[in-house]
């Protein structure tokens, strides 16, 4: 899961009470709403090494 | 009994809500057993019937924790049907459905309550509606406020992610003055029966006054309310949906010229929207397909500069209603949040007579 960094206690709060305190997630920088498609690119190609590090651990 | 209640008693009780998180800034009343069963007392319905449930969270509100935040919000226990109807009404709207309490928005409810039943719990429905002073018309908005607090866990900077919110939050209820209102009651155009004890509600975002006592013409008059509605700072998506609650002088101004509210609708459809030149100004000029048109700035012109774009797309996006005192033309525009279901839900009252205090 990836969200933006504005919405941390809300994420961390999600994960306690679906029974998964402490649940590993990535944060991309915020805001994101008015980035424009050139920026959302450079935005994924910052995680991409994240996402496949979280997916393989 | 003469015995006084003992302040430090009730403050040490009151404190004590505080402490378990249960309040929403502002002291609750300290509910007891037998004060959650008078409240019971006043519906049919099951204590354990589940009112709603958050899937997403694992959290549900049954009857019985409806009963106790209404009891804690202040509210006296014959208010408690208001309370339950004012909850059925506002889930039917998708966007309170679909995570709506969490929205960064923070949307409030409006309650609007048709019927017999405003004078009987003395709802205000006249001078003031937005201001206070009336207890029914404080503490049913605040029950849902602490239902979502304290039933659902969802609670400000956690799974309350309200940016800004609206102030009076969870202090917009009232009656519409029937009285004064020379149209049929929303309850009734939303096809109750007239007379109908019934709450209508729906989730909204800003609300804005239009003062006009300056004109005799109809036109004149539509127009201050579509240069209000037609603001572009709303315009997140493709349309949106705003209402009007007329005061008693610019209905009846509106209906003397012959207007019905079908007819100011139309109207408002017809002219609420701006040119494409001033969305392209402020950076929404463009819209994603499919869904709701997610508006966002285009990189290059898209049609003429002149090209005007409707914002309400029908009659249902425009709910109108009366209310306030006769004293002033001075009448409030609401932002609905989404789009409100039209339709308002009958009140149900226990009928076994209630054996009140002790």
């Amino acid at each position: 899961m990836i969200c933006s960094d504005a919405f941390k206690a809300t994420a961390d709060a999600m994960a306690d009470v679906q029974g998964a305190p402490g649940y590993a997630y990535l944060t991309t920088p915020h805001p994101v709403a008015g980035l424009t498609p050139e920026q959302v690119r450079e935005r994924a190609e910052s995680v991409v090494d994240q996402v496949a590090r979280l997916l393989s651990e | 009994m003469t015995t006084e209640p003992d302040p430090d008693v009730a403050r040490e009780a009151i404190e004590y809500c505080y402490e378990q998180g249960w309040t929403d800034g502002l002291p609750v009343v300290p509910a007891s057993q037998a004060l959650l069963d008078q409240f019971l007392a006043h519906t049919s319905r099951d204590p354990d019937e589940v009112l709603w449930r958050m899937d997403h969270l694992g959290r549900e509100c049954t009857v019985q924790t409806a009963a106790i935040n209404a009891a804690m919000a202040g509210c006296l226990p014959e208010y408690f049907p208001v309370v339950l109807a004012a909850w059925d009404a506002v889930m039917r709207d998708r966007a309170a459905k679909g995570g709506g309490w969490q929205s960064t928005s923070g949307p409030a409810p409006l309650i609007v309550i048709n019927g017999p039943i405003r004078g009987e719990l003395q709802i205000n429905c006249t001078g003031g509606i937005f201001a206070g002073g009336f207890r029914p018309n404080a503490t049913i908005p605040r029950a849902l406020g602490l239902m979502l607090r304290n039933a659902f866990g969802v609670v400000p900077h956690v799974f309350d992610q309200t940016t800004q919110g609206i102030p009076g939050r969870w202090a917009i209820c009232f009656g519409e003055n029937e009285e004064e209102s020379p149209w049929e009651p929303l309850a009734t155009e939303m096809g109750l029966p007239l007379g109908a004890n019934a709450v209508s509600t729906t989730l909204t975002r800003t609300y804005e006054f239009v003062d006009n006592r300056h004109t005799q013409d109809p036109e004149q008059l539509l127009n201050d309310f579509a240069d209000t509605i037609s603001r572009t700072g709303v315009m997140i998506f493709r349309a949106q949906s705003a209402g009007i609650v007329f005061c008693p002088e610019h209905a009846q101004m509106l209906a003397a010229a012959g207007y019905s509210k079908a007819d100011v609708k139309d109207w408002l459809i017809e002219h609420c929207g701006r040119v494409e030149a001033d969305l392209r100004r402020t950076g929404k000029d463009a819209m994603s397909e499919g869904g709701f048109g997610a508006r966002s700035a285009s990189e290059e012109e898209r049609v003429p500069g002149d090209v005007f774009t409707p914002f309400l797309p029908s009659r249902a996006s425009v709910p109108i209603l009366v209310a306030g005192a006769r004293n002033a033309a001075i009448s409030m525009v609401f932002r609905v949040f989404g789009e409100w279901s039209n339709s308002s839900v009958e009140i149900e009252r226990a009928t076994v007579a209630v054996a009140e205090g002790g």
